[in-house]
């Protein structure tokens, strides 16, 4: 486990808090699906390249039958409480977050990396949990949109939000607002420019880009997460 | 930056108070339950079986080892589950017209055979995971005849063509005829003949996916003979009897629920085939079935804005007055005819000769549907290149030119009110048009270069019939019911507070029960703009009415409680109501590789009364965002040989991210036409009709050269320049 946590921690880069975009394995159009687990874990590239047409799941030789569904149990700390929970090695973060542990304000807009819904902390760092295995997790600590509030109380960027109409559709939100506040710490009082370049790795439809920026300015300047 | 002009507007207590939406500490902290964060006890997950083919007839299929692996519940197909999809095909794209929808020639089913695009759906899977459900789909088999297939609207009506349907390619309209749509004023030959100059030229817009945040999915729960569907809906009214007339039931056999839902930008007005899906999966097994799809699987299997091919013809005197306008235009629709195919524009032009023939054409593409005002964007971006290559022709400012010709009230079509003029020349003030215009396009020296382009737009904002309930309690608590949802826009809040307004009382004594069919009376929807003035008016009426019980009757006591519902027919007394617009954009062009950056852009609206200041500004700078998107970086390619499509996805159709927004400049001009609750008018879908126009025009302005394709990305910029 301790390898593959590694390889996951490959998402993030320590020095700049920005969740950055992570170009996934070639899937060309004539991609075979893939495991979860096998493409998390790399080893989707190879064998997409002989696939056959099957762009949407079409019959793979190899479709595993659930019976033999691996299971690792695996130690996380969620929100601060401690959890030792049995998961699907093909599991995602993000799957077990929501179906395990209802904490269903993570969202999985794409499931792939692209759009950034899905952004937890895991260790203090953003990390998209649609594209880390629950097993990885295994011994880190996560925080989630559902762990910002504490005692009712919103946090400075959750205030900045409500104030300055952050949400649209509000899908993308928890993952702009777990960026944000990885960016806060790191940078209390950021600029513009700051806020954009930390913040690509989230995206929204409703374009509501302008707002997010100028919500989270406006958390730094009233003391960031102070 | 964002601003409001108010001259001779009586304030009002809680209208045009920026106010935080009432549902906003649920958005933020996670509690907000969307349809994928349902869950109900015994539910299973449902998945959808897609064509890899672009055209295909389905031989045989065989479920058999799908159906014995352990954990699969129930399998269905086009053999043993043929649902019409009402509002997935219709005559002419009539999608609110159940006639029409019955008449329909080319029907859609939930499963189809033959396959007509890459994703079209064949069959579907309930399991007890999700993970159990997407094995089960690696089990069916299938065999296809792949069939020939056309990508391209104008090769689809040559002769020898790959037919989608045997009837032909063109698709019929509402009375089911084969013909296109033709819109004739005037005699625009004569215009021509009067004109001292003509120009003609050839313009082409790409494919926009919607592609809200949120993914399509859909939770089915049958009680004996009443479907609960939990689903994004943008109109829960007309999913309910879009769903209960596909399913042969009645409506209120049906209770369509969304309390939150990840946007949809108009495709999700009406029923989805993935609630067909799950209602049918749901009913065969008896529990509840939660039907999702993955990103790709949304990005082809439901909609996006129709790509556009617009042949234009001007006629124009020397002194700049337009004497004819002509288009024949090219929608191209994919397979099933869910909308119009529309290209508008011209209309908004005073030229008393204007003809416009449209053919909405079937392809073997994904299905194309209604986007963010659906015939605008493209259309706009056409006709006002168009005009503007022609007033640098012909030695005009662009802003001169339109004033000139723009359409203005008559006196057979007069308007509630008109301020047109006044919206533009004070955003061209705003943002210093004169200063940043090159009078000679393409005029900087060296390879980085900047211009200025503007569009401008008059939009519909007619008022129309929805319902209302309000009720107040002993203890002067009112409640009001709406069918509406809050797509993003904000209108959970926005009826809350014409409601405080017009009951005298404040936002935080109002209650807003929404999202629930039963719960609910009918609303019109959240797509058109229309929700703000229509159900809005009907809130106004009813609290008038509870108002009027208040003054006759006391305040209720006890358990008792006073209600009062409406659902008024407003008219517009015969004029046009319209709400304006004018956007002016400065860009940056980087000839040597093609780049275009947003250096400057002013949004110039006036959409009647505004009604919450922060929302209203943030629908003007997310729908230009979009708009900006469109003109420069979205798309949808094939490749010609496999018709498979190469760019779904947010990195592929290149969205537009944090780093690529410009600060927005948006002013409203504020009125009252006395129509319309507290004067208020359409806001939702002006933005981004305004944007493609405005960003092409100035890189036009730029380099010199006029971009005839959208999006405008930097192939396209080098090809022009060599």
């Amino acid at each position: 486990m301790r390898d593959k946590k590694k390889q996951g921690n490959k998402l993030v880069n320590k020095k700049d808090p920005a969740v950055k975009y992570v170009e996934p394995a070639a899937q060309g159009l004539n991609s075979k699906e893939q495991s979860r687990r096998d493409f998390l874990e790399g080893s989707g590239a190879a064998a997409v390249a002989g696939a056959g047409i099957s762009a949407f799941g079409i019959p793979g030789a190899n479709a595993q039958s659930s019976s033999a569904v691996a299971t690792t149990v695996i130690n996380v700390v969620v929100n601060g409480t401690q959890h030792s929970l049995e998961v699907e090695d093909r599991w995602t973060l993000a799957d077990m977050l929501r179906d395990q542990l209802d904490l269903t304000g993570t969202k999985i807009g794409c499931n792939r990396s692209e759009c950034g819904a899905c952004t937890v902390l895991m260790d203090e760092q953003p990390v998209y949990a649609c594209s880390q295995l629950a097993v990885w997790a295994d011994g880190a600590d996560i925080q989630t949109v559902e762990g910002l509030a504490q005692n009712g109380e919103l946090t400075p960027v959750q205030r900045a939000f409500v104030i300055n109409n952050g949400p649209q559709c509000g899908f993308c939100t928890p993952g702009q607002l777990m960026t944000a506040t990885a960016l806060l710490s790191s940078n209390p009082s950021p600029t513009a420019k700051e806020v954009k370049d930390a913040m690509v790795g989230n995206l929204c439809r409703c374009s509501n880009y302008n707002s997010i920026v100028e919500a989270i300015v406006m958390a730094g300047e009233e003391g960031g997460l102070a | 930056m964002s601003e409001f002009t108010r001259e001779g507007l009586a304030p009002l207590s809680t209208i045009g108070n920026d106010t935080p939406r009432i549902d906003a500490i649920e958005r933020v902290t996670g509690q907000a339950k969307y349809t994928r964060d349902w869950k109900l006890p015994g539910m299973l997950f449902g998945k959808v079986l897609r064509s890899p083919y672009p055209h295909a007839r389905l031989v045989s299929i065989d479920t058999s080892e799908a159906e014995a692996l352990p954990g699969v519940r129930s399998v269905i197909t086009y053999e043993n589950a043929q649902v019409v999809w009402g509002a997935g095909s219709v005559n002419g794209g009539r999608q609110y017209n159940d006639p029409t929808k019955e008449a329909t020639i080319h029907r859609r089913y939930i499963f189809n055979n033959p396959v007509r695009f890459v994703g079209d759906s064949i069959a579907a899977v309930a399991a007890t995971d999700r993970n159990i459900a997407e094995e089960a789909l690696a089990l069916i088999k299938v065999e296809y005849e792949e069939l020939p297939f056309v990508l391209d609207p104008e090769e689809a009506l040559e002769d020898g063509a790959p037919l989608v349907y045997e009837e032909g390619n063109l698709c019929p309209d509402f009375r089911g005829e084969f013909a296109p749509m033709i819109s004739d004023i005037g005699d625009v030959e004569a215009g021509f003949a009067e004109a001292d100059q003509i120009f003609e030229e050839r313009y082409e817009t790409g494919f926009i996916h919607n592609a809200q945040m949120e993914p399509r999915c859909s939770l089915a729960h049958w009680q004996g003979d009443k479907l609960a569907l939990y689903t994004p809906s943008q109109g829960i009214s007309n999913c309910r009897h879009d769903t209960a007339r596909d399913l042969g039931l009645e409506d209120h056999q049906v209770q369509v629920i969304t309390k939150y839902m990840g946007g949809g930008f108009g495709n999700k007005n009406q029923n989805q085939d993935a609630d067909l899906v799950a209602a049918t999966l749901s009913r065969r097994v008896g529990a509840p079935v939660m039907l999702e799809y993955s990103r790709r699987e949304d990005w082809l299997g439901v909609h996006g804005r129709w790509p556009t091919v617009q042949n234009y013809k001007i006629g124009v005197k020397d002194d700049g007055e337009v004497t004819a306008i002509q288009m024949h235009g090219y929608s191209g629709m994919g397979p099933y005819r869910k909308n119009s195919g529309g290209i508008s524009g011209m209309d908004a032009y005073g030229c008393p000769n204007r003809y416009r023939e449209i053919s909405p054409v079937y392809t073997n593409r994904t299905t194309s549907g209604n986007f963010r005002a659906p015939s605008e964007p493209h259309g706009f971006y056409g006709i006002e290149n168009m005009m503007d290559e022609v007033a640098y022709q012909i030695g005009l400012d662009p802003v001169e030119f339109t004033l000139k010709n723009m359409r203005r009230p008559t006196e057979e079509q007069q308007f509630t009110n008109y301020t047109l003029d006044e919206v533009i020349t004070t955003g061209a003030e705003r943002f210093n048009w004169q200063a940043r215009r090159k009078v000679i396009p393409g005029s900087d020296d060296g390879p980085i270069k900047r211009g200025a382009g503007f569009s401008f737009m008059m939009f519909r904002a007619g008022v129309g019939t929805s319902s209302a309930i309000v009720r107040v309690n002993a203890n002067e608590q009112y409640t009001l019911y709406v069918g509406v949802t809050d797509i993003g826009p904000g209108a959970k809040t926005t009826m809350g507070m014409i409601a405080a307004e017009a009951l005298g009382t404040s936002l935080s004594n109002v209650e807003v029960v929404w999202g629930d069919t039963d719960r609910c009376p009918y609303s019109v929807g959240e797509s058109g703009s229309r929700t703000t003035i229509m159900t809005g008016l009907a809130v106004v009426e009813a609290a008038e009415d509870l108002k009027r019980q208040i003054t006759d009757n006391g305040m209720p006591t006890g358990g008792d409680v006073l209600i009062a519902s409406a659902t008024p027919s407003p008219t517009t007394d015969g004029k046009t109501r319209q709400c304006f617009g004018s956007h002016f954009v400065e860009v940056e062009v980087d000839t040597r590789i093609g780049s275009t950056r947003i250096l400057k852009y002013t949004a110039s609206h006036e959409s009647g009364r505004i009604i919450n200041p922060s929302t209203a500004r943030d629908q003007i700078r997310g729908a230009t965002i979009q708009g900006i998107g469109q003109a420069i970086h979205e798309d949808l390619l094939y490749d010609p040989k496999s018709g498979q499509p190469l760019t779904p996805g947010y990195y592929r159709a290149r969205h537009l991210t944090h780093k690529d927004i410009p600060d927005i400049d948006v002013h409203f001009i504020e009125t009252d036409d006395g129509y319309g609750p507290f004067g208020a008018k359409t806001a939702g879908e002006s933005g981004i009709i305004l944007a493609p126009a405005a960003v092409a025009n100035a890189v036009a302005n730029a380099i010199g050269h006029r971009m005839t394709s959208l999006p405008i990305t930097r192939d396209k910029i080098l090809g022009a320049m060599a």
